[in-house]
């Protein structure tokens, strides 16, 4: 696996809300590794996919393994998401070379036992930019109660050749969490709504 | 002591100056979101009410989190108090520049030395960075460093960010001649 300059572990208790208990306890957790960008300076490199292979697997698992110690173990990780901040020499590509495949994808849903296409965001950016995380159920994607964010920053990172390549998570809803779902919902028209055509 | 969040952030060095780091750095940062105590209340002339009820209660709570996030011996350390706009800088002062939250920190890290501190009046989102120095002994010069922290929706006006951080070494590739060297 290719080596990383840094990691970085973030988790966030969340306690009072607007001054309320938080009722679920939740835990938010992020693991960002700096890495170099594996086609910086090469130009546009057409066949992204002999380094993905190479990169992605252990990628994946460093990442993973530090969020589920991060949540307290498997049975925490109860949401997750994905997310690359390519430096300003790469291409939004290589960010979604290294998150959008099997060899990424597959090793976190093994590792946290869950099913969920894995939700992600991406961006290119200059050093210290920080990024918004989504994440949602592991199981379930369209739980609405477990809709929310991590955001992640690296100070000094990324460099223009690098890449800053995050897996991020939650132990549970959205603090507070209260606007019911699928299962809840009236049947709403859009003619019902002040949305839709004038 | 009302608590909104706890935020803890954890960085590991790998590589620094285009080579590797031997053994890879740790450092470890545990911050508090807290409602300021004396929000709300004017121009408090006695700040020793407010200390003595909330600063014990923030070294109690945030020395043995930094240093489990450490997972390490503490060779460095330092903390932070970020005042929200509504506040002084004296509140934050007040409640990290006394013994009664000192003490616990130097406790669990095993040190004797002054804590570093950083305290300043930001809004929600601003970047900090906590100064650390070794444990024991404050001139040893591969182990000043800092670490840059940031808490996108914290401190509000009436909040206060306290933190500690700790440094399971000095800083990746420290190669300065030691002070001794100089005298």
């Amino acid at each position: 696996m290719t080596a990383f300059r840094k990691l970085l572990v973030t988790t966030e208790d969340i306690v009072l809300e607007l001054g309320q208990p938080v009722a679920t306890q939740v835990r938010r957790a992020s693991a960002a590794a700096v890495i170099r960008n594996p086609w910086a300076g090469r130009g546009v490199v057409d066949d992204l996919q002999p380094e993905v292979e190479e990169i992605a697997g252990g990628l994946a698992t460093e990442l993973t393994n530090r969020l589920i110690q991060a949540l307290g173990g498997v049975d925490r990780v109860e949401s997750f998401g994905k997310a690359a901040i390519v430096g300003l020499d790469g291409e939004i590509e290589h960010g979604a070379a290294l998150l959008h495949t099997p060899y990424f994808g597959h090793v976190i849903r093994h590792l946290v036992a869950g099913e969920s296409i894995i939700v992600f965001s991406d961006e290119r950016s200059g050093a210290g930019a920080p990024l918004t995380v989504p994440v949602w159920h592991k199981n379930a994607a369209a739980t609405r109660s477990h809709y929310q964010t991590v955001q992640v920053r690296v100070s000094d990172a990324p460099r223009p050749d690098e890449i800053v390549v995050v897996v991020a998570g939650a132990s549970g809803p959205r603090p507070n969490s209260r606007i019911g779902d699928r299962t809840t919902d009236p049947d709403v028209q859009v003619a019902d709504t002040s949305g839709g055509a004038a | 002591m009302k608590i909104r969040k706890i935020v803890t952030i954890v960085e590991e060095t790998h590589s620094e100056g285009g080579r590797p780091v031997e053994n890879p750095t740790r450092t470890a940062v545990v911050l508090a979101v807290i409602e300021n105590p004396w929000a709300g209340q004017g121009f408090v002339e006695d700040l020793a009410p407010g200390i003595d009820e909330v600063a014990p209660q923030l070294g109690q709570l945030l020395s043995p989190l930094v240093v489990e996030a450490l997972g390490a011996p503490v060779e460095a350390f330092g903390k932070a108090a970020i005042v929200g706009l509504d506040g002084e800088v004296e509140h934050g002062s007040a409640l990290i520049h006394t013994l009664k939250f000192g003490d616990y920190f130097r406790k669990a890290a095993e040190a004797t030395t002054l804590l570093p501190a950083v305290e300043k009046r930001a809004p929600a989102g601003c970047t900090f960075d906590i100064p650390m120095k070794h444990v024991t002994d404050a001139t040893i010069r591969s182990h000043h460093q800092s670490v840059e922290v940031r808490i996108a929706d914290a401190p509000r006006a009436d909040e206060l960010v306290v933190g500690l951080a700790a440094a399971a070494q000095g800083r990746p590739q420290a190669r300065l001649a030691p002070l001794s060297s100089e005298q």
